[in-house]
Protein backbone atom coordinates (compact mmCIF):
# COMPACT_ATOMS: atom_id res chain seq x y z
CA UNK A 1 0.00 0.00 0.00
CA UNK A 2 1.20 3.18 -0.94
CA UNK A 3 2.69 5.97 1.79
CA UNK A 4 -0.60 8.15 0.53
CA UNK A 5 -2.72 5.90 0.99
CA UNK A 6 -1.80 4.42 5.08
CA UNK A 7 -0.33 7.98 5.44
CA UNK A 8 -0.83 10.63 3.85
CA UNK A 9 -4.71 10.62 3.05
CA UNK A 10 -5.18 9.82 7.15
CA UNK A 11 -2.79 12.23 8.54
CA UNK A 12 -4.96 14.82 5.96
CA UNK A 13 -8.29 14.11 7.59
CA UNK A 14 -7.34 14.26 10.77
CA UNK A 15 -5.75 17.77 10.01
CA UNK A 16 -8.96 18.71 8.27
CA UNK A 17 -11.69 17.32 11.05
CA UNK A 18 -9.34 18.69 14.03
CA UNK A 19 -9.20 21.99 12.33
CA UNK A 20 -13.01 22.69 11.77
CA UNK A 21 -13.29 21.31 15.78
CA UNK A 22 -11.20 23.75 16.76
CA UNK A 23 -12.68 26.39 14.42
CA UNK A 24 -16.10 25.81 16.01
CA UNK A 25 -14.97 25.90 19.59
CA UNK A 26 -13.07 29.26 19.25
CA UNK A 27 -14.37 31.47 16.53
CA UNK A 28 -17.67 32.01 14.71
CA UNK A 29 -17.39 31.36 10.84
CA UNK A 30 -19.68 32.75 8.52
CA UNK A 31 -22.31 32.01 7.10
CA UNK A 32 -24.08 32.30 10.48
CA UNK A 33 -27.89 30.95 10.28
CA UNK A 34 -30.61 32.96 12.34
CA UNK A 35 -29.91 31.22 15.27
CA UNK A 36 -26.20 32.79 15.65
CA UNK A 37 -24.81 29.56 14.39
CA UNK A 38 -22.32 28.80 12.10
CA UNK A 39 -21.75 26.38 9.42
CA UNK A 40 -18.89 24.61 11.78
CA UNK A 41 -21.56 24.16 14.12
CA UNK A 42 -23.78 21.20 11.96
CA UNK A 43 -20.71 19.98 10.65
CA UNK A 44 -19.22 19.57 14.14
CA UNK A 45 -22.58 18.27 15.92
CA UNK A 46 -22.67 15.63 12.61
CA UNK A 47 -18.63 14.95 13.46
CA UNK A 48 -19.58 14.23 16.92
CA UNK A 49 -22.44 12.09 16.49
CA UNK A 50 -20.73 9.88 13.91
CA UNK A 51 -17.89 9.72 16.60
CA UNK A 52 -20.67 8.32 19.20
CA UNK A 53 -21.83 5.68 16.19
CA UNK A 54 -18.63 4.95 15.46
CA UNK A 55 -17.99 3.80 19.10
CA UNK A 56 -20.88 2.19 19.48
CA UNK A 57 -19.99 -0.03 16.52
CA UNK A 58 -16.61 -0.81 18.16
CA UNK A 59 -18.66 -2.25 20.90
CA UNK A 60 -19.91 -5.10 18.65
CA UNK A 61 -16.93 -5.34 16.54
CA UNK A 62 -15.21 -6.34 19.55
CA UNK A 63 -17.60 -8.33 20.91
CA UNK A 64 -16.82 -10.24 17.08
CA UNK A 65 -13.59 -10.32 17.79
CA UNK A 66 -13.39 -11.61 21.04
CA UNK A 67 -15.57 -14.27 19.35
CA UNK A 68 -12.97 -15.23 17.14
CA UNK A 69 -9.69 -15.08 19.34
CA UNK A 70 -11.51 -17.37 22.26
CA UNK A 71 -12.84 -19.60 19.20
CA UNK A 72 -9.13 -20.32 18.15
CA UNK A 73 -8.47 -21.03 21.97
CA UNK A 74 -11.35 -23.27 21.98
CA UNK A 75 -10.83 -25.28 18.82
CA UNK A 76 -6.88 -25.42 19.80
CA UNK A 77 -7.84 -26.84 23.31
CA UNK A 78 -5.44 -24.19 25.08
CA UNK A 79 -4.16 -25.67 28.12
CA UNK A 80 -6.06 -23.83 31.26
CA UNK A 81 -7.69 -21.44 28.75
CA UNK A 82 -10.11 -23.10 26.56
CA UNK A 83 -12.64 -23.97 29.66
CA UNK A 84 -12.55 -20.22 30.68
CA UNK A 85 -13.38 -19.14 26.48
CA UNK A 86 -16.11 -21.61 26.17
CA UNK A 87 -17.71 -20.20 29.37
CA UNK A 88 -17.18 -16.87 28.24
CA UNK A 89 -18.72 -17.11 24.82
CA UNK A 90 -21.33 -19.31 26.47
CA UNK A 91 -22.19 -16.22 28.53
CA UNK A 92 -22.02 -14.11 25.94
CA UNK A 93 -24.64 -15.77 24.09
CA UNK A 94 -26.63 -15.83 26.86
CA UNK A 95 -27.01 -12.21 27.71
CA UNK A 96 -27.01 -11.45 23.63
CA UNK A 97 -29.81 -13.67 23.12
CA UNK A 98 -32.06 -12.58 26.18
CA UNK A 99 -30.85 -8.63 25.50
CA UNK A 100 -32.20 -8.66 21.76
CA UNK A 101 -35.44 -11.62 22.03
CA UNK A 102 -36.62 -9.25 25.81
CA UNK A 103 -35.10 -5.78 25.33
CA UNK A 104 -32.11 -4.61 27.51
CA UNK A 105 -34.34 -3.31 30.12
CA UNK A 106 -36.97 -6.58 30.16
CA UNK A 107 -37.08 -8.26 33.33
CA UNK A 108 -35.40 -10.81 32.47
CA UNK A 109 -31.89 -9.20 31.36
CA UNK A 110 -32.03 -7.06 34.61
CA UNK A 111 -32.40 -10.26 36.39
CA UNK A 112 -29.68 -11.92 34.23
CA UNK A 113 -27.35 -8.74 34.92
CA UNK A 114 -28.33 -8.30 38.94
CA UNK A 115 -27.47 -12.15 39.61
CA UNK A 116 -24.65 -12.64 38.02
CA UNK A 117 -22.32 -9.52 36.49
CA UNK A 118 -23.53 -7.02 39.28
CA UNK A 119 -23.23 -9.47 42.24
CA UNK A 120 -19.57 -10.42 40.96
CA UNK A 121 -18.52 -7.01 39.87
CA UNK A 122 -19.61 -5.70 43.10
CA UNK A 123 -17.51 -8.69 44.81
CA UNK A 124 -14.26 -8.33 43.35
CA UNK A 125 -14.48 -4.24 43.95
CA UNK A 126 -15.19 -5.03 47.57
CA UNK A 127 -12.19 -7.75 47.74
CA UNK A 128 -10.47 -4.98 47.56
CA UNK A 129 -10.77 -3.33 50.45
CA UNK A 130 -9.09 -6.41 52.52
CA UNK A 131 -6.07 -6.09 49.84
CA UNK A 132 -5.99 -2.32 51.18
CA UNK A 133 -6.05 -3.13 54.94
CA UNK A 134 -3.24 -5.71 54.37
CA UNK A 135 -0.92 -3.55 52.59
CA UNK A 136 -1.80 -0.22 54.85
CA UNK A 137 -0.49 -2.48 57.74
CA UNK A 138 2.42 -3.67 55.96
CA UNK A 139 3.44 -0.39 53.81
CA UNK A 140 2.53 2.39 55.84
CA UNK A 141 5.80 2.35 58.34
CA UNK A 142 7.69 4.74 60.12
CA UNK A 143 11.06 4.39 57.97
CA UNK A 144 12.59 7.68 57.26
CA UNK A 145 11.36 11.36 57.51
CA UNK A 146 9.74 10.63 53.92
CA UNK A 147 7.30 8.06 55.05
CA UNK A 148 6.80 9.92 58.63
CA UNK A 149 4.90 12.70 56.79
CA UNK A 150 3.38 10.43 54.78
CA UNK A 151 2.32 8.69 57.61
CA UNK A 152 0.90 11.18 59.22
CA UNK A 153 -1.16 12.89 56.63
CA UNK A 154 -2.06 9.47 55.74
CA UNK A 155 -3.66 8.61 59.45
CA UNK A 156 -5.26 12.55 59.68
CA UNK A 157 -7.24 11.60 56.18
CA UNK A 158 -7.83 8.17 57.40
CA UNK A 159 -9.11 9.11 60.77
CA UNK A 160 -11.33 12.00 59.23
CA UNK A 161 -12.80 10.22 56.71
CA UNK A 162 -14.25 8.16 59.58
CA UNK A 163 -17.54 9.88 60.14
CA UNK A 164 -17.79 9.69 63.44
CA UNK A 165 -14.19 10.88 64.46
CA UNK A 166 -14.74 14.06 62.39
CA UNK A 167 -18.00 14.41 64.66
CA UNK A 168 -16.00 14.12 67.93
CA UNK A 169 -12.52 15.70 66.25
CA UNK A 170 -13.80 18.36 64.59
CA UNK A 171 -10.27 19.87 64.31
CA UNK A 172 -9.31 16.78 61.99
CA UNK A 173 -12.10 19.03 59.18
CA UNK A 174 -9.19 21.92 59.60
CA UNK A 175 -6.44 19.86 59.00
CA UNK A 176 -7.96 17.87 56.23
CA UNK A 177 -9.13 20.92 54.55
CA UNK A 178 -5.60 22.63 54.50
CA UNK A 179 -4.38 19.21 52.89
CA UNK A 180 -6.93 19.11 50.38
CA UNK A 181 -7.38 22.60 49.21
CA UNK A 182 -3.63 23.36 49.34
CA UNK A 183 -1.27 20.61 48.95
CA UNK A 184 -3.31 18.38 46.91
CA UNK A 185 -4.84 20.99 45.03
CA UNK A 186 -1.63 22.64 43.87
CA UNK A 187 -0.10 18.83 43.67
CA UNK A 188 -2.83 17.87 41.03
CA UNK A 189 -3.04 20.86 39.26
CA UNK A 190 0.70 20.63 38.63
CA UNK A 191 0.43 17.02 37.27
CA UNK A 192 -2.85 18.40 35.51
CA UNK A 193 -1.59 21.45 33.35
CA UNK A 194 1.85 18.73 32.88
CA UNK A 195 -0.81 16.18 31.21
CA UNK A 196 -2.82 18.97 29.19
CA UNK A 197 -0.05 20.68 27.78
CA UNK A 198 1.21 17.16 26.86
CA UNK A 199 -1.84 16.32 25.01
CA UNK A 200 -1.83 20.17 23.35
CA UNK A 201 1.46 18.81 22.12
CA UNK A 202 0.61 15.48 20.89
CA UNK A 203 -2.58 16.88 18.88
CA UNK A 204 -0.46 19.20 17.22
CA UNK A 205 1.88 15.90 16.38
CA UNK A 206 -1.29 14.24 15.40
CA UNK A 207 -2.42 16.46 13.55
CA UNK A 208 0.59 17.35 11.43
CA UNK A 209 1.74 13.61 10.67
CA UNK A 210 4.53 13.72 13.05
CA UNK A 211 3.20 11.27 15.68
CA UNK A 212 1.80 8.50 13.46
CA UNK A 213 1.04 5.61 16.42
CA UNK A 214 -3.10 6.04 15.38
CA UNK A 215 -2.20 4.88 11.93
CA UNK A 216 -1.10 1.42 12.84
CA UNK A 217 1.94 -0.34 12.08
CA UNK A 218 4.26 1.68 9.74
CA UNK A 219 7.82 1.36 8.08
CA UNK A 220 10.40 3.63 8.85
CA UNK A 221 9.83 5.31 5.48
CA UNK A 222 6.27 5.37 5.72
CA UNK A 223 6.65 7.50 9.03
CA UNK A 224 8.79 9.85 7.38
CA UNK A 225 12.05 8.96 8.76
CA UNK A 226 13.38 8.03 5.73
CA UNK A 227 15.90 4.75 5.29
CA UNK A 228 15.09 1.57 3.92
CA UNK A 229 12.10 -0.57 5.37
CA UNK B 1 15.20 -18.07 61.60
CA UNK B 2 17.62 -16.98 64.69
CA UNK B 3 18.44 -19.57 67.02
CA UNK B 4 16.21 -17.93 69.77
CA UNK B 5 13.16 -18.27 67.92
CA UNK B 6 10.82 -15.19 66.58
CA UNK B 7 10.50 -12.37 69.07
CA UNK B 8 7.46 -10.52 69.74
CA UNK B 9 8.07 -8.15 67.31
CA UNK B 10 8.39 -10.32 64.40
CA UNK B 11 5.15 -12.16 65.59
CA UNK B 12 3.71 -8.89 65.30
CA UNK B 13 4.99 -7.69 62.39
CA UNK B 14 4.24 -10.44 60.52
CA UNK B 15 0.68 -11.04 61.57
CA UNK B 16 -0.67 -13.23 58.76
CA UNK B 17 -2.89 -11.75 56.44
CA UNK B 18 -5.91 -14.10 57.02
CA UNK B 19 -6.24 -12.65 60.67
CA UNK B 20 -5.91 -9.18 59.39
CA UNK B 21 -9.22 -10.40 57.20
CA UNK B 22 -10.76 -12.02 59.54
CA UNK B 23 -10.91 -9.46 61.51
CA UNK B 24 -11.76 -6.92 59.31
CA UNK B 25 -14.55 -9.24 58.28
CA UNK B 26 -16.07 -9.07 61.61
CA UNK B 27 -15.36 -5.14 62.12
CA UNK B 28 -17.61 -5.37 58.87
CA UNK B 29 -20.36 -7.63 59.84
CA UNK B 30 -21.04 -6.50 63.04
CA UNK B 31 -22.79 -3.26 62.04
CA UNK B 32 -24.45 -4.15 59.23
CA UNK B 33 -26.33 -6.73 61.43
CA UNK B 34 -26.53 -4.26 64.21
CA UNK B 35 -26.42 -0.66 63.26
CA UNK B 36 -24.87 1.52 65.86
CA UNK B 37 -25.97 4.83 65.22
CA UNK B 38 -23.00 6.83 65.31
CA UNK B 39 -23.03 9.98 64.74
CA UNK B 40 -23.03 11.27 60.81
CA UNK B 41 -21.46 14.83 60.30
CA UNK B 42 -23.12 16.81 57.07
CA UNK B 43 -19.54 18.07 54.80
CA UNK B 44 -19.18 21.33 53.75
CA UNK B 45 -19.79 19.92 50.03
CA UNK B 46 -22.67 16.82 50.79
CA UNK B 47 -24.70 20.80 52.61
CA UNK B 48 -23.77 22.81 48.98
CA UNK B 49 -25.18 19.92 47.20
CA UNK B 50 -28.24 19.97 49.14
CA UNK B 51 -28.73 23.34 49.20
CA UNK B 52 -27.73 23.97 45.27
CA UNK B 53 -31.06 21.22 44.58
CA UNK B 54 -32.77 23.66 47.09
CA UNK B 55 -32.45 26.44 45.53
CA UNK B 56 -33.91 25.19 41.73
CA UNK B 57 -36.92 27.34 40.78
CA UNK B 58 -39.78 24.96 39.90
CA UNK B 59 -39.88 24.21 36.65
CA UNK B 60 -35.72 23.61 36.45
CA UNK B 61 -34.40 20.65 34.23
CA UNK B 62 -31.66 18.70 35.64
CA UNK B 63 -29.44 15.93 33.72
CA UNK B 64 -28.03 12.95 35.42
CA UNK B 65 -25.73 10.84 34.43
CA UNK B 66 -25.63 7.47 35.87
CA UNK B 67 -21.90 6.53 34.73
CA UNK B 68 -20.96 4.34 37.34
CA UNK B 69 -20.30 0.46 37.52
CA UNK B 70 -21.70 -2.38 39.05
CA UNK B 71 -18.37 -2.21 40.81
CA UNK B 72 -19.39 0.92 42.02
CA UNK B 73 -22.96 0.60 43.01
CA UNK B 74 -22.42 -0.08 46.37
CA UNK B 75 -20.70 3.48 46.88
CA UNK B 76 -22.30 5.52 44.59
CA UNK B 77 -25.83 4.01 44.28
CA UNK B 78 -26.85 5.30 47.56
CA UNK B 79 -25.67 8.67 47.02
CA UNK B 80 -28.04 8.61 43.36
CA UNK B 81 -30.50 7.49 45.44
CA UNK B 82 -31.18 9.61 48.17
CA UNK B 83 -30.64 12.81 45.59
CA UNK B 84 -33.20 11.32 43.33
CA UNK B 85 -35.57 11.48 46.52
CA UNK B 86 -34.61 15.46 46.92
CA UNK B 87 -35.44 15.94 43.32
CA UNK B 88 -38.56 14.42 43.44
CA UNK B 89 -39.43 15.41 47.09
CA UNK B 90 -38.82 19.32 46.09
CA UNK B 91 -41.27 18.59 43.16
CA UNK B 92 -41.76 20.63 39.61
CA UNK B 93 -38.01 19.54 38.52
CA UNK B 94 -37.78 17.68 35.11
CA UNK B 95 -34.81 15.07 36.06
CA UNK B 96 -33.37 13.11 32.37
CA UNK B 97 -31.50 10.96 33.36
CA UNK B 98 -28.22 9.70 30.62
CA UNK B 99 -25.21 6.74 31.06
CA UNK B 100 -22.10 7.21 29.88
CA UNK B 101 -21.03 3.77 31.55
CA UNK B 102 -22.55 0.63 29.45
CA UNK B 103 -24.25 -0.68 32.67
CA UNK B 104 -25.87 2.81 33.40
CA UNK B 105 -29.34 2.08 32.41
CA UNK B 106 -29.22 -1.36 34.47
CA UNK B 107 -28.20 0.61 37.71
CA UNK B 108 -31.05 3.19 36.51
CA UNK B 109 -33.44 0.47 37.19
CA UNK B 110 -32.12 -0.89 40.25
CA UNK B 111 -32.20 2.55 41.90
CA UNK B 112 -35.53 3.33 40.24
CA UNK B 113 -36.86 -0.12 42.26
CA UNK B 114 -35.32 1.01 45.46
CA UNK B 115 -36.75 4.23 44.93
CA UNK B 116 -40.50 3.22 43.83
CA UNK B 117 -40.90 7.14 42.66
CA UNK B 118 -44.26 6.67 41.38
CA UNK B 119 -46.06 5.27 44.62
CA UNK B 120 -43.91 7.73 46.53
CA UNK B 121 -43.69 10.49 44.94
CA UNK B 122 -46.86 10.38 42.55
CA UNK B 123 -44.13 11.42 39.54
CA UNK B 124 -44.71 9.60 36.05
CA UNK B 125 -41.93 8.45 33.99
CA UNK B 126 -42.10 10.63 30.86
CA UNK B 127 -43.32 13.85 32.38
CA UNK B 128 -41.30 14.40 35.47
CA UNK B 129 -38.39 11.83 34.95
CA UNK B 130 -36.82 9.96 32.11
CA UNK B 131 -33.76 7.96 30.80
CA UNK B 132 -32.66 8.42 27.46
CA UNK B 133 -30.15 5.63 27.71
CA UNK B 134 -26.43 5.14 27.67
CA UNK B 135 -24.83 6.75 24.48
CA UNK B 136 -21.45 5.56 23.62
CA UNK B 137 -18.40 7.64 23.68
CA UNK B 138 -17.77 8.94 26.97
CA UNK B 139 -16.93 12.30 25.95
CA UNK B 140 -17.23 12.59 22.80
CA UNK B 141 -21.26 11.50 23.49
CA UNK B 142 -21.37 14.75 26.18
CA UNK B 143 -19.83 16.94 23.43
CA UNK B 144 -22.64 15.46 21.26
CA UNK B 145 -25.84 15.89 23.54
CA UNK B 146 -24.34 19.51 24.18
CA UNK B 147 -24.98 20.08 21.02
CA UNK B 148 -27.76 18.86 19.71
CA UNK B 149 -29.58 16.06 22.25
CA UNK B 150 -31.89 14.90 19.74
CA UNK B 151 -29.45 14.63 16.63
CA UNK B 152 -27.84 11.76 18.77
CA UNK B 153 -30.51 10.00 20.29
CA UNK B 154 -34.42 9.54 19.38
CA UNK B 155 -35.38 7.41 22.00
CA UNK B 156 -35.77 6.51 25.29
CA UNK B 157 -33.72 3.32 26.86
CA UNK B 158 -36.66 1.31 26.58
CA UNK B 159 -36.47 1.95 22.59
CA UNK B 160 -39.25 4.45 23.07
CA UNK B 161 -39.26 7.40 20.42
CA UNK B 162 -38.33 10.80 22.87
CA UNK B 163 -41.15 12.96 20.77
CA UNK B 164 -43.96 10.84 22.58
CA UNK B 165 -42.57 12.05 25.98
CA UNK B 166 -44.09 15.60 27.12
CA UNK B 167 -40.81 15.92 29.33
CA UNK B 168 -38.53 16.14 26.50
CA UNK B 169 -40.74 19.41 24.89
CA UNK B 170 -38.57 22.16 24.58
CA UNK B 171 -35.15 19.88 25.22
CA UNK B 172 -32.37 20.77 22.99
CA UNK B 173 -28.90 21.15 24.06
CA UNK B 174 -27.08 21.67 27.21
CA UNK B 175 -28.54 25.50 27.27
CA UNK B 176 -31.98 23.50 28.05
CA UNK B 177 -30.39 22.09 31.55
CA UNK B 178 -30.01 24.28 34.16
CA UNK B 179 -28.08 21.84 36.27
CA UNK B 180 -25.68 18.59 35.67
CA UNK B 181 -25.11 15.78 38.06
CA UNK B 182 -22.69 13.08 37.49
CA UNK B 183 -22.13 9.87 39.30
CA UNK B 184 -19.15 8.14 37.85
CA UNK B 185 -16.58 5.97 39.05
CA UNK B 186 -14.39 7.34 36.02
CA UNK B 187 -12.28 10.30 35.49
CA UNK B 188 -12.93 10.45 31.91
CA UNK B 189 -16.45 11.03 32.82
CA UNK B 190 -15.93 13.46 35.65
CA UNK B 191 -13.38 15.42 34.40
CA UNK B 192 -15.38 15.17 31.15
CA UNK B 193 -18.18 16.80 31.85
CA UNK B 194 -16.60 19.83 32.77
CA UNK B 195 -14.69 20.00 29.63
CA UNK B 196 -17.38 19.40 27.44
CA UNK B 197 -20.30 21.08 29.42
CA UNK B 198 -18.99 23.34 31.89
CA UNK B 199 -16.38 24.99 29.90
CA UNK B 200 -18.11 25.19 26.66
CA UNK B 201 -21.99 25.76 27.89
CA UNK B 202 -21.38 26.84 31.63
CA UNK B 203 -23.65 24.21 33.05
CA UNK B 204 -23.30 24.50 36.63
CA UNK B 205 -22.44 21.06 37.48
CA UNK B 206 -21.86 18.90 40.49
CA UNK B 207 -20.30 15.23 40.67
CA UNK B 208 -20.34 12.13 43.20
CA UNK B 209 -17.42 10.24 42.28
CA UNK B 210 -15.47 7.12 44.55
CA UNK B 211 -13.44 8.39 47.38
CA UNK B 212 -10.43 8.00 45.81
CA UNK B 213 -11.42 10.36 43.20
CA UNK B 214 -11.99 12.93 45.03
CA UNK B 215 -8.71 14.62 45.21
CA UNK B 216 -8.50 14.40 41.42
CA UNK B 217 -11.57 16.48 41.29
CA UNK B 218 -11.27 18.87 43.77
CA UNK B 219 -8.83 21.29 41.90
CA UNK B 220 -11.70 21.75 39.33
CA UNK B 221 -14.11 22.59 42.41
CA UNK B 222 -11.41 25.29 43.68
CA UNK B 223 -11.61 26.88 40.52
CA UNK B 224 -14.89 27.14 40.37
CA UNK B 225 -16.29 24.15 37.36
CA UNK B 226 -18.03 22.22 39.83
CA UNK B 227 -19.94 23.35 42.25
CA UNK B 228 -19.05 20.42 44.60
CA UNK B 229 -17.68 17.27 44.88
CA UNK B 230 -18.87 14.59 46.96
CA UNK B 231 -17.82 10.87 47.55
CA UNK B 232 -20.43 8.33 47.37
CA UNK B 233 -19.26 7.62 51.12
CA UNK B 234 -20.73 10.39 51.96
CA UNK B 235 -24.15 8.84 50.92
CA UNK B 236 -25.23 8.89 54.70
CA UNK B 237 -25.14 12.77 54.97
CA UNK B 238 -27.39 13.43 51.98
CA UNK B 239 -29.76 10.28 53.87
CA UNK B 240 -29.25 12.50 56.51
CA UNK B 241 -30.12 15.67 54.73
CA UNK B 242 -33.40 14.67 52.81
CA UNK B 243 -34.45 12.51 55.93
CA UNK B 244 -34.58 9.21 53.75
CA UNK B 245 -32.75 6.69 56.10
CA UNK B 246 -30.99 3.75 53.65
CA UNK B 247 -28.22 2.01 53.09
CA UNK B 248 -26.21 5.48 52.92
CA UNK B 249 -26.88 5.46 56.81
CA UNK B 250 -25.81 2.03 57.41
CA UNK B 251 -22.66 1.76 55.54
CA UNK B 252 -21.20 5.18 57.55
CA UNK B 253 -21.56 2.80 60.39
CA UNK B 254 -18.87 0.43 58.88
CA UNK B 255 -16.85 3.20 57.27
CA UNK B 256 -16.23 4.28 60.67
CA UNK B 257 -15.22 1.38 62.53
CA UNK B 258 -13.09 -0.01 59.56
CA UNK B 259 -11.29 3.28 59.15
CA UNK B 260 -10.88 2.85 63.26
CA UNK B 261 -9.21 -0.53 62.64
CA UNK B 262 -7.45 0.46 59.95
CA UNK B 263 -5.52 3.41 62.50
CA UNK B 264 -4.95 0.62 64.95
CA UNK B 265 -3.59 -1.88 62.01
CA UNK B 266 -1.15 1.45 61.35
CA UNK B 267 -0.46 1.79 64.99
CA UNK B 268 0.27 -2.12 65.39
CA UNK B 269 2.32 -2.13 62.16
CA UNK B 270 4.27 0.47 63.44
CA UNK B 271 4.49 -0.14 67.22
CA UNK B 272 6.12 -3.46 65.50
CA UNK B 273 8.31 -2.43 63.37
CA UNK B 274 10.03 0.50 65.54
CA UNK B 275 9.99 -1.94 68.57
CA UNK B 276 11.98 -4.99 66.32
CA UNK B 277 14.39 -2.02 65.40
CA UNK B 278 15.17 -0.58 68.73
CA UNK B 279 15.57 -3.80 69.88
CA UNK B 280 18.22 -4.53 67.37
CA UNK B 281 16.01 -7.06 64.93
CA UNK B 282 16.18 -4.51 61.52
CA UNK B 283 18.03 -1.63 60.54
Amino acid sequence: MSTTLKKTIPVAIVFVVALIVMMDYFIIMPPVDTAGKSWTNTAVRDLQNWGVILTAFSLGFGAVNLFYFHSKHISRRTPNQWQFSLWLLIVIVIFTVTGVAMGPSSDQYNWLYNASYFALSATVYSSLGFYMTSGLYRALRLKNVESGIFLVVGLIVLAKNAPAMAVYFPVLGTWVSFISDVLTTSAQRGIMIGGALGAISLGIRTMTGRETGFLGRLTEEERGGGGTA
Amino acid sequence: MSKQGKSIWDTLENIPREVLYGILLVVFVIPMIYPLGLPIPVSANTQKWYQTIEALPPGSVVMIDFGYSGGGEPELGPMAVAVYHHLFRKGGIKVICMSTSIEGPQLWDKAMAELRPEEKYGVQYGVDYINIGYIAGTETAMAAIGKDLRATTSTDYKGNPLSQYTIMDGITDASSFDLLLCYTTGGDQSEGWVRQWYTVYETPYMCSVLAMMVPTMLPYQNAGQIISVTSGAQAGEMETLVRVPARGIKSADVITLTHLLCLVYVAVGNIAYLGKRFSGGSK
